[in-house]
């Protein structure tokens, strides 16, 4: 939306970048838009990590859900300038992140989904140097702002023990609170929520979405249920493609009426995989439950079910094109 | 169980890279140690290069170095199933800890024994290469091979896996162990360093857990015969080493398997886990913005690089290091002012050497370390995707780590010169000159550690891994001392190599810092350059792949960094150029293989001039302006010459000093015929030939001056301070000796040359028309002319005949009265001088201001030394003598007519204050003032002829008159721990004989025999004929030899006079002493003290003797002995600091043959001990058993 009015506000930061001036002006307007256009990565050996992947992602929590190996970090490194693809295109409002990486990093805050931290550095320590690593060269702000993300994740207490010996949450919210210095316009948080138990898994997605008014904030997950929640647009990454994106609402929608369910024993589900498109089977109660998608009622047995996002996840998951 | 577990272990092991990879290094190493023609280790000289002693020692000394090998073999058994996580899935199986452990101990050890086994194999396949002097190669036997393996390397191999074992079982970690290797490598050159003085040489043996301390005490004195053919024994102390290191090597065994625990590590973060996980957050945004401006970045660098700094100060291995760099240097600083026997002033400069012979390698291992370490950090603690994703400039990743680097370097640097000004305080020395830290060892010594964080730096950012990036550095580390020795000598071929600055207090730095900061220019640009790199290809986020980094490559270098790419290799090639300029265009160079070769055609093309008949110079005649700050000479000379053969001569040849630029050389009624510009030799043709004994002139002008710098061999005797000339560096030398040729036989053969020039015979009746100094003149007149800066005192032989001091300069002329040898020194400097007569001689020491401390010592030896030797030798021949100090540059003194010329580092510097307190070290200053004088006789008055034996003339008379005057100033009792000294460097320095060992009387110029064992022979003759018959002979040979002419005198002339006056029943003591080369075994056993009844002891003493005559190349015969040999009884043992005239209770000759016999003593104090030969006064190579302690009397 506002992008379109974006040349002006490259503009500021061209500026800013050759004129040293401080950018933080251009920083409160925010709101741009995320365009990834045929981005392919290909590793030694042929191996597409990446193929052809084309999303635009407009200011809020985007979900970008797909399985284990799926191709989630390989897109969230590239966006964060820590890899360039092999071929494609990504822009930021105006900043061409792969020609002018040290732009985007100027409004980027970055949460992988491992990190680690040096022994003997305390957590303040830790921080206060990303804050300088960062831009906030001020002494006297940065000690303010570095505090103040201390307090807000509630690391206040610890602040002078290693990170290294923080539990999953705790390192999870110093994690943010980095990722979160110099107000980023764009927030990557690469399976935040893995290692997480469910109290502290909500907690973080709440925080999440406070911060994404305004701001691209993308959030990968293996997990249906992060993006079910909060997010307002989504995409399903599978072998390096992306198979489906939208919001969750719609997509959930287009499924309506061809999502069927049966319970059947533990043997026939070899039998029912070859005679129906299987999305899903699960055992209840020992009984195994199957979803099937079809356009009508694929036979008796069958009961019509209210598709959820879980349906449209492993749908695409189905459809994936053979690599 | 376990065996399976070993098995699979050793086929593990096996498979990795580590095995082959240094499988084959050690084979380079090993082969390459025995094929190439200039690094052997513990070959040489008349050692085989498949000596079974060079086997042994090779096979120990690569053995130190597997250290590495078995490291990576045994910590990996301990660390791998923790790092790989693998460990609770094996520990939770039902191998006991026992089998677990030791099962992958005897894999890992076995597969790193086969890996080491190419050692024997590299030395094995490198004598067979086509291109090996076979000279130098022996009978091939396999059989040394195995048992140099078996019994030398497997111990300690298997010692070393313990002790690896045990450390990593309690560290845990591949690094820290790599840490203790490098901790035990340092630890163990500290240890050998203090223990390689005499006194501990047993002690060390013994507790060298590599057993080369062992072998070397056992083989100390061996011959290149017994090292050829023998391996040394299994018994007495190597085996107590190997047995006990043996025995160690269990008990660490044990240990490690003790503390190892077969359990999970506790998990680390427990004590994190016990905080209360706090709530969650609500977020409330903070109005702080980024700035990316100027100021920010200077903040990023700057706390980035104390992050850096922080990480690897507070890191333990930091510490470690610089802890054993601390004690590398103090001891090292200890031991470099108190060499062998004497004790130095810990003046700065000393200190500056020491320190930074000791503080080089520690700083090196930081840099390579630390620059793993930081490069890899980000990558290792996975934290480089947050840092890479942040707004920071790729050079503030760079600048910084390379920053830190040298900042800490920097800081190990001034630690180390707190330690040497700790050193100094503790020896009670106050004269620190900060300056001259600064100047001469900081400044430069930071210069140089920058670049080697560089390209440490560079190297890692370069590499796809860690080790490789250190095993680079590692190749670096090896090619700085290997480099050159592979031809690649010129300073601009290796990274950060600059000519060394000689340093002086006399001279300072000289011009030599010149060239080195042109070289300091020139690889700084190339290490910005490096920087640069480093910065265009760096490693940031996750991106490892060449590919995509070099595509970046260009982008980062678009703007300023691509213009500084630019500048860096533009000031590069520009140094580069005006380097190769001055040490390729206006100086020559060579590599030391196109000198030798220069050498191998000279000969050939010059050799069929060698003894042809020429005039001989009479007298000289020189005028030689010298311009100290221009490092200029020019000479104006007028030589007079005759012809003193029996026939016409019609040509003259030159062989002129090769630097030396020749302006002017003409000589009457002659004209140039040929020359041989690349040997600097010239022919001149006579218009009329030179009629017999008619006499000619011969004029020059010479310019000695050179032009910009060298890459390596400076011209140092014209300096600012402290100029130092030789006459024949100035002026030309007629005809050519074989001395102008190569001596190595080595190098002959390589340059296909026949077998070495040997001196002619004693017997060559033809020879002996020249004395050895010079071919071309006999004694000579001379008269010269010496200018100079008005500040300095110029210095030529001869008394001053006029001083003028005019235009800023000063002009002296000197002349001689006595004829002196065409040999003679000029000097020039600003010195300080004390002056005194005494009976008619004037003296006086030529001195650098700060180096007062031993000047009255000097004067009043040369008082003793010249009143004892005119009286016991005749007449000194001049009314004055001197003594000038020149420039540490050198390490000798020398003396020319009424001239001596000291080094600094010869005397001055002797810390006369603390040889009182420690009665172990000798007086250098005494013995070398007096040893210089004695050449006032010796060399200046008789001089040899150039045959065999000319130099016991000369340099054993010397010392033995030295020896004479230390007898009279400090007591015969005394004299033993200087013959002691004596004899262990003649028993060392024969080893080093690449030709063949001669008796005395015929030596052929070699020191080890007319210094060392001369001082011997000639101070037993002493005590066996009496010291009026030794110097009654001497006096004879002076005053028939004096200033005498062709035929010069020969050894036989001494030997003659001394038959004559000590009467018949010599003869077997004069072949030994002079004739063969003889060497004793002589052994107190035991004694037994009996109280006489007048209150008196009967000691008697049983001893053991044997005598052997030794062959040119060290083969041993025994021969049977009958002498008498002095047996004493003493209360103190003589070999203790505390011993002196009032221990003596009995000293007396008593005869003894070969075998076992006991002597008796009557002494009035029961003995505490009884020795033979107690003042090593017998050349005998185990001195320690010649004295034992007595019982308590038996009454």
């Amino acid at each position: 939306m506002i992008s379109s009015v974006c040349p002006y506000h490259a503009l500021l930061i061209q500026f800013a970048a050759a004129t040293g001036y401080k950018s933080g002006l251009i920083l409160h307007f925010g709101g741009f838009m995320l365009v990834i256009e045929g981005v392919t990565q290909v590793y030694r050996g042929g191996v597409m990590a990446l193929n052809d992947v084309n999303i635009e992602i407009k200011p809020g929590l985007f979900g970008l859900l797909g399985p284990n190996g799926a191709g989630k970090s390989t897109l969230m490194r590239t966006i964060a300038t820590l890899q360039a693809p092999s071929k494609g295109n990504i822009h930021f409002g105006d900043i061409d992140v792969i020609r002018t990486p040290d732009l985007l990093r100027r409004v980027l805050g970055y949460l992988p989904q491992d990190f680690g931290v040096y022994p003997r550095v305390s957590a303040y320590a830790m921080l206060d140097h990303m804050a300088i690593l960062k831009g906030i060269a001020d002494g006297k702000e940065r000690r303010q702002l570095v505090e103040t993300l201390l307090r807000q994740t509630n690391l206040w207490a610890v602040r002078n023990k290693a990170i290294a010996g923080f539990s999953g949450g705790m390192r999870q919210r110093y994690g943010i609170a980095q990722a979160l210095i110099g107000k980023p316009q764009l927030l990557i948080v690469d399976e935040p929520t893995a290692g997480l138990d469910p109290e502290e898994r909500n907690r973080f997605l709440n925080l999440l979405a406070d911060v994404s008014q305004n701001v691209v904030v993308i959030l990968s997950t293996h997990i249906v249920d992060d993006v079910a929640q909060l997010c307002s647009d989504m995409a399903i990454i599978s072998k390096g493609h992306i198979v489906r994106q939208g919001a969750p609402a719609a997509l959930t929608a287009e499924l309506k009426g061809k999502v069927w369910r049966s319970f059947i024993d533990k043997s026939e589900l070899d039998a029912a995989k070859g005679r129906h498109n299987v999305i899903l089977s699960r055992l209840v109660g020992g009984r195994t439950l199957i979803h099937v998608v079809a356009d009508s009622s694929p036979g008796e047995g069958f009961e019509p079910v209210t598709p959820d996002l879980e349906d449209v996840y492993f749908t695409a998951l189905a459809s994936t094109p053979k690599s | 169980m376990l065996s399976k577990i070993a098995r699979f272990e050793f086929f593990y092991q096996l498979k990795s890279p580590v095995f082959w990879v240094s499988s084959i290094v050690f084979f380079g190493m090993a082969f390459g140690s025995v094929a190439s023609s200039r690094i052997h280790i513990g070959a040489g000289g008349n050692t085989n290069i498949n000596a079974p002693f060079a086997i042994v020692i090779t096979l120990l000394v690569m053995s130190v170095f597997s250290l590495f090998l078995i490291a990576a073999f045994v910590a990996n058994v301990i660390v791998r199933d923790d790092d790989t996580g693998y460990g609770p899935i094996i520990r939770s199986t039902r191998v006991t800890k026992f089998d677990y452990l030791f099962g992958r101990f005897t894999g890992a050890f076995l597969a790193s024994a086969l890996a080491f086994a190419s050692v024997p194999l590299g030395l094995f396949a490198g004598i067979h290469v086509p291109w090996i002097d076979h000279e130098q190669l022996g009978p091939i036997v396999v059989e040394h091979y195995v048992i140099a393996y078996l019994v030398y390397a497997l111990p300690t191999l298997f010692m070393a896996s313990a002790i690896l074992f045990a450390v990593s079982a309690i560290v845990r970690s591949m690094t820290l162990t790599y840490m203790g290797v490098i901790v035990l490598f340092i630890v163990y050159g500290i240890s050998s360093q203090w223990l390689s003085d005499l006194k501990n040489e047993s002690f060390a043996a013994l507790f060298d857990p590599f057993g080369l301390g062992a072998v070397s005490l056992v083989t100390k004195y061996w011959t290149a015969s017994d090292r050829n053919t023998m391996l040394p024994a299994i018994d007495g102390i190597v085996a107590q080493n190997r047995l006990l290191w043996i025995g160690v090597s269990f008990v660490l065994l044990w240990l490690g398997f003790a503390l190892y625990r077969f359990t999970d590590r506790g998990v680390r973060r427990s004590s994190a886990k016990a905080e209360k996980d706090l709530g969650a957050a609500t977020f409330v945004p903070v109005s702080v913005s980024p700035r990316f401006d100027a100021a920010a970045l200077r903040a990023q660098a700057w706390k980035s690089t104390r992050f850096e700094m922080g990480q690897v100060m507070r890191s333990p291995a930091f510490f470690i290091l610089l802890l054993l760099g601390i004690a590398n240097t103090v001891s090292s600083v200890w031991v470099g002012t108190s060499i062998d026997d004497w004790m130095l002033l810990p003046v700065t400069r000393l200190m500056i050497r020491d320190i930074s012979n000791a503080f080089s390698i520690a700083p090196v291992l930081i840099a390579a370390y630390y620059a793993g370490e930081l490069v890899w950090r980000e990558r290792e603690r996975k934290s480089h995707e947050l840092f890479g994703a942040t707004p920071t400039p790729d050079w503030v990743f760079v600048a910084p780590k390379i920053l830190a680097i040298a900042l800490v370097l920097l800081l190990t640097l001034l630690v180390s010169v707190g330690v040497g000004i700790g050193v100094q305080v503790v020896r009670g020395y106050t004269l620190f000159e900060l300056e001259k830290y600064v100047n001469w060892y900081v400044v430069p010594t930071f210069i140089s550690f920058l670049q080697l964080a560089i390209l440490a730096v560079f190297l890692q950012s370069l590499s796809p891994h860690k080790y490789i990036g250190w095993g680079l550095m590692g190749l670096y580390i090896v090619a700085r001392s290997v480099i050159s020795s592979l031809g690649f000598e010129h300073k601009l071929y290796l990274f950060g190599s600059t000519p060394g600055v000689p340093l002086s207090d006399m001279n300072g730095q000289g011009y030599f810092w010149i060239g080195r900061s042109w070289l300091e220019l020139y690889w700084s640009a190339i290490a910005l350059f490096l920087v640069l790199v480093s910065f265009a290809v760096w490693p940031r986020g996750t991106e490892v792949r060449y590919g995509p980094r070099f595509a970046r490559l260009w982008r980062r270098l678009s703007g300023p960094a691509g213009t500084a790419i630019a500048a860096s290799l533009t000031v590069a090639a520009v140094t580069g150029g005006w380097i190769y300029y001055n040490t390729n265009v206006l100086n020559e160079y060579r590599t030391t293989d196109q000198v030798e070769k220069l050498f191998g055609d000279g000969e050939r093309a010059l050799i069929q001039y060698l003894d042809k008949p020429q005039p001989r110079v009479i007298g000289t005649v020189l005028n030689i302006a010298l311009y100290p700050a221009d490092g200029r000479a020019v000479t104006t000379g007028d030589y007079l010459i005759e012809n003193r053969t029996a026939a016409p001569l019609t040509e003259v040849h030159f062989d002129l000093p090769a630097d030396a630029n020749f302006k002017v050389l003409d000589i009457d009624g002659a004209h140039l015929a040929k020359t041989f510009k690349a040997y600097n030799y010239r022919i001149y043709s006579f218009d009329t030939p030179m009629a017999v004994g008619e006499k000619r002139h011969i004029r020059f002008t010479t310019e000695l001056w050179q032009k910009g710098f060298k890459n390596s061999g400076n011209q140092t005797s014209i300096l600012e301070n402290g100029t130092f000339l030789n006459n024949m560096d100035i002026s030309p030398v007629i005809g050519i000796s074989r001395r102008s040729f190569l001596q190595d036989p080595a190098a002959r053969r390589r340059q296909g040359l026949p077998a070495q020039l040997r001196m002619p015979k004693l017997e060559d009746k033809t020879a002996g028309g020249n004395s050895y100094l010079r071919p071309d003149s006999d004694w000579v007149s001379s008269d010269i002319t010496l200018s100079t800066v008005a500040d300095q005192t110029p210095i030529a032989p001869g008394y001053v005949m006029s001083d003028v001091t005019k235009d800023g300069r000063r002009t002296v002329h000197f002349r001689s009265d006595s004829p002196i040898q065409n040999f003679y020194s000029i000097q020039s400097a600003r010195y300080a001088v004390k002056k005194e007569t005494a009976d008619g001689i004037d003296y006086s020491v030529y001195y650098h201001p700060q180096h007062a401390t031993n000047v009255d010592l000097m004067m009043s030896v040369m008082k003793t030394s010249i009143g004892l030797y005119s009286k016991a030798f005749g007449p000194y021949q001049f009314r004055q003598a001197r003594i000038m100090e020149f420039p540490a540059i050198a390490t000798f003194a020398q003396s020319f007519a009424n001239t001596i010329a000291y080094s600094e580092d010869i005397g001055f510097l002797q810390d006369s204050a603390a040889l009182k307190t420690d009665p172990t070290k000798i007086d250098m200053v005494t013995f070398v003032t007096a040893h210089e004088i004695a050449h006032q006789w010796w060399a200046h008055q008789v001089l040899g002829a150039d045959v065999q034996g000319s130099t016991m003339l000369s340099e054993s008379f010397a010392s033995y008159s030295a020896l004479l005057t230390m007898e009279q100033i400090y007591g015969p009792e005394q004299v033993r721990k200087f013959l002691a000294q004596q004899r262990d460097k003649y028993l060392q320095g024969r080893l080093g004989e690449t030709v063949e060992e001669l008796p005395l009387m015929r030596v052929e110029n070699q020191p080890y025999i007319h210094y060392y064992k001369g001082a011997m022979i000639m101070y037993r003759l002493k005590t066996e004929l009496g010291v009026d018959v030794v110097n009654g002979a001497l006096k004879k040979l002076v005053e028939r030899f004096k200033f005498v002419t062709a035929p010069y005198p020969r050894t036989t002339d001494f030997l003659e006079i001394l038959k004559t006056d000590s009467g018949p029943g010599h003869e077997e003591l004069f072949a030994d002493l002079f004739e063969k080369i003889t060497l004793y075994d002589l052994k107190a056993l035991s004694v037994k003290s009996t109280k006489r009844a007048d209150g008196k002891f009967d000691v008697a003493i049983e001893i053991e003797a044997k005598k052997f005559h030794a062959d040119g190349k060290g083969k041993e015969t025994e021969s049977p002995m009958t002498e008498a040999v002095p047996v004493g009884a003493f209360l103190v043992d003589p070999s203790d600091p505390k011993f002196d005239r009032k221990q003596v209770l009995s000293y007396e000759m008593k005869a003894i043959r070969t075998g076992k016999q006991t002597v008796t003593l009557v002494t009035d104090k029961a003995p505490k001990f009884v020795s033979v030969d107690p003042y090593s006064i017998w050349i005998d190579r185990e001195l320690k058993d010649n004295t034992i302690s007595a019982d308590a009397p038996a009454s």
